[in-house]
């Protein structure tokens, strides 16, 4: 088990884009997350996968902090997160502001979308640029534009979300993330709330990001996909990561039995 | 029919410029008591939704009081109990007899404390309704506090509350009526004043019942008109 | 707060408590039914009735209940042809009156809550029923308003809440309901503090008896979501005697 050694080494030079030490994250009796090592450097795609229950989402909601892990640092583009310990047990931010600053670096794109319903898709994307980091709105509208375009819904920008099908508003999600220029893009399960001729539309649009060469953490369920885009595939088990190399490598025959059984299905 | 007409008109003899001016009263001393229920309802709510314990059971106690009994007491309440506070201090500065709130103070307070009581159900139940994931997304953003519940939270609620809140504006509306027993000449004490001076009630509450519906029907459309523009992109 | 004064206060409001009981009660039947009656007429658009029952509902629901009181306390004694009615026996006693006026009042709201109500019973529920050969009253009593009341009763409970409340403008038309008393010793002491904290307790103690009431309703129409735990019991029991 190369569970301690990450794949992707830290380069003093070039701090990576994410870098996770020790994190551990419980909900009452259990503990869900036991230690997680990992980084992520500039540009590397790294896919997640691991059965359900393994953790997957408590990890990406942990490098965001929409949850605060019990123990461990959590590390973005050389800046930590500090965490201090809270009266009555667990941890809080040590400097709101900070961790604010920093989730705004931070894309997110959920599963279940979650775009604003009372503003256009528009104005989901330009809503944290002019609001958030305070950028001139003739600006960003510009921008946004540009990045509907790119997700293939430019004729949708002046729709409400509730008008669209799913996966143009997953692509709406994904390019109101993408508005803020984050540093890494965080993805959880975002097709598998979809029909599935829907799946490949919002596949193709993280392929093209993946290939222009952003960091990018996807948690999914699709192996193949998975297999195609990524520099790195890490695999949970349990709260831990078990498996985590080169996808020509994890996904070697017979590496892993558990991890076999995974991809079978 | 035509005495009705002259009754009601507008000249020396007429009642109308006095009814209108009352309709103007009830409906100010209504939408003072819907602010200042709408802020105490926000306050109760957030009491209820993100308080402490004691501050949960202190806003369920109201809520379930004010809900349960008569705002006719209420406002006796208001009206008496603020005599209570001010007449010494009025006798203190030698003006003799009984002091309160003039009525429209009192029935604002009254109305308000009783309106914000079913503001505060309303507000808490359009919290619950707005999806728990969008409020997520704007924290994810990396929206402060104060941003996401004046830029996304409360939007959302506001689009969700649009019609329990016309109908609790409908309740204050017609609870207005009873603030009449503090002597402000708001419609109803119009019409008692009219009909003792003319004794013919049936044509004064009658006028009465009309200004009522008129300012109801009114105010349905307007919230009508809200609903519809702030409900875009609801599903 | 002077506790002997409030304890004298509430020893005086003790009669007050059967008057809004009774206007309460009285008025919730009476205007159920009618509002039942309504609701039919809506659902089933049995015209000219139809236009009559809306355009009724929307003024009583539209005015407030103190103007429709006064119309029928004061108001109605302007015509002599109802002050030398037969009715005038009635009409000119304030009792009477202010029942009319809650019954009228509330079978207004009441009939948009069952009218609701009955649009809510799901289609194929009385399509199975029609499959089974009900139809007309016999489909209704035993199908659409069962189904309709149950889906009622919350909303329905809320009404109830409301009437109780709503009795206390009795007081305003002369009845010495609870209110009423109420008011005679504020105006009597200028005490209306310890007068409401008493006046207030028997509202909230007969509302909460009421919502009591509405729940044991509740579990009784609906014993799918009563819970399944006795007969579990009684399952286990078995099991431990079968070898
Ligand atoms: N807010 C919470 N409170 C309590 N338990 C939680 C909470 N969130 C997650 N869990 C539990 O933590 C465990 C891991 O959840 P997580 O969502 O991270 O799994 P996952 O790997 O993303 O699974 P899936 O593939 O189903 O999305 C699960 O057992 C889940 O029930
Ligand atoms: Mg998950």
């Amino acid at each position: 088990m190369n569970q301690m050694t990450p794949h992707a080494q830290p380069d003093p030079i070039q701090p990576s884009a994410v870098s996770v030490r020790g994190l551990r994250k419980r909900y009452g009796a259990l503990e869900v997350l036991k230690g997680i090592d990992f980084d992520a450097r500039r540009g590397e795609v790294v896919s997640i996968l691991g059965s359900s229950g393994s953790g997957k989402s408590t990890l990406l909601r942990c490098i965001n902090m929409l949850e605060i892990p019990e123990a461990g640092t959590v590390t973005v583009d050389g800046t930590e997160i500090a965490l201090i310990a809270q009266r009555g047990g667990g941890r809080q931010p040590a400097d709101a502001r900070a961790m604010d600053r920093m989730r705004a670096r931070i894309g997110m794109v959920f599963q279940d979308f979650n775009l604003w319903s009372h503003k256009t898709v528009l104005g989901n994307v330009i809503e944290a640029p002019t609001h958030v980091q305070k950028r001139p709105r003739a600006d960003c509208i510009t921008e946004a534009r540009a990045l509907l375009d790119k997700v293939g819904i430019a004729d949708k920008a002046d729709q409400y979300p509730s008008r669209l099908s799913g996966g143009q508003q997953q692509r709406a999600a994904i390019a109101r993330a993408l508005a803020m220029n984050p540093t890494v893009m965080l993805f959880d399960e975002p097709t598998s709330a979809l029909d599935p001729e829907l799946v490949g539309e919002v596949l193709r649009v993280i392929r093209a990001l993946a290939e222009e060469g952003r960091t990018m953490l996807i948690v999914t369920h699709e192996v193949n996909f998975a297999r195609d885009i990524s520099d790195t595939v890490v695999f949970m088990n349990e709260g831990v990561i078990e498996e985590s190399g080169p996808p020509e490598e994890v996904f070697a025959a017979g590496n892993n039995t558990r991890l076999a059984r995974f991809i079978e299905g | 029919m035509l005495d009705t007409l002259t009754m009601f008109g507008f000249g020396p003899e007429g009642w109308g410029p006095a009814m209108l001016r009352a309709a103007a009263n009830t409906v100010a001393v209504a939408a003072a008591g819907f602010a200042l229920g709408g802020g105490l309802g926000i306050l109760v709510a957030w009491a209820k939704i993100a308080g402490n314990a004691p501050l949960r059971w202190l806003a369920a106690a109201y809520t379930t009081i004010l809900r349960g009994i008569p705002d006719l007491l209420v406002i006796y309440l208001f009206y008496f109990g603020s005599g209570l506070l001010l007449t010494p201090i009025a006798n203190m500065f030698g003006v003799e007899g009984f002091v309160s709130f003039p009525g429209f103070v009192a029935g604002m307070g009254a109305i308000g404390v009783v309106s914000g009581a079913y503001h505060a159900e309303v507000i808490r139940g359009a919290f619950y309704s707005v999806k728990a994931g969008e409020l997520e997304a704007a924290t994810a953003m990396g929206m402060p506090r104060l941003l996401k519940f004046r830029r996304i939270t409360l939007p959302l609620v506001a689009r969700h509350a649009l019609p329990g809140l016309g109908n609790v504006w409908q309740m204050v509306l017609k609870e207005s009526a009873l603030i009449s027993v503090t002597g402000l000449v708001e419609i109803m004490r119009q019409a008692q004043i009219g009909s003792s001076f003319t004794r013919q009630p049936f044509t004064f509450y009658f006028a009465a019942g009309v200004l009522f519906l008129t300012i109801t029907i009114l105010s349905g459309l307007i919230f009508n008109r809200l609903e519809h523009r702030y409900s875009r992109g609801r599903a | 707060m002077d506790f002997e004064f409030l304890g004298q206060t509430f020893l005086k409001l003790l009669p007050g408590i059967p008057v809004t009981l009774e206007l309460a009660t009285l008025s919730l039947l009476l205007g159920a039914c009618l509002a039942l009656a309504f609701a039919v007429i809506r659902v089933r658009r049995i015209r000219p009735l139809n236009w009559l029952v809306i355009g009724y509902v929307y003024v009583f629901r539209g005015t407030p209940l103190l103007v429709q009181m006064f119309i029928i306390y004061y108001g109605l004694a302007q015509f002599p042809e109802i002050r030398n009615s037969f009715a005038w026996t009635y009409l000119r006693e304030p009792y009477w009156c202010a029942l009319l006026a809650l019954v009228l009042n509330t079978a207004a709201y009441g009939s948009e809550i069952l009218r609701g109500a009955l649009l809510s019973v799901p289609r194929g529920q009385i399509m199975a029923a029609q499959a089974c050969g009900m139809s007309g009253f016999l489909l209704f009593r035993r199908i659409s308003f069962p189904i309709a009341l149950r889906q009622a009763l919350p909303a329905y409970g809320n009404e109830f809440i409301l009437m109780i409340k709503a009795t206390s403008l009795a007081s305003l038309v002369t009845l010495a309901d609870v209110t009423g008393i109420a008011a005679r010793i504020i105006a009597e002491t200028y005490r209306p503090v310890e007068v409401f904290v008493a006046a207030g307790t028997i509202y909230l103690a007969i509302s909460y008896g009421l919502i009591l009431l509405v729940r044991l309703a509740e579990t009784r129409l609906n014993p799918d979501q009563r819970d399944p735990a006795p007969v579990a019991r009684v399952d286990a029991a078995r099991k431990e005697v079968t070898p």
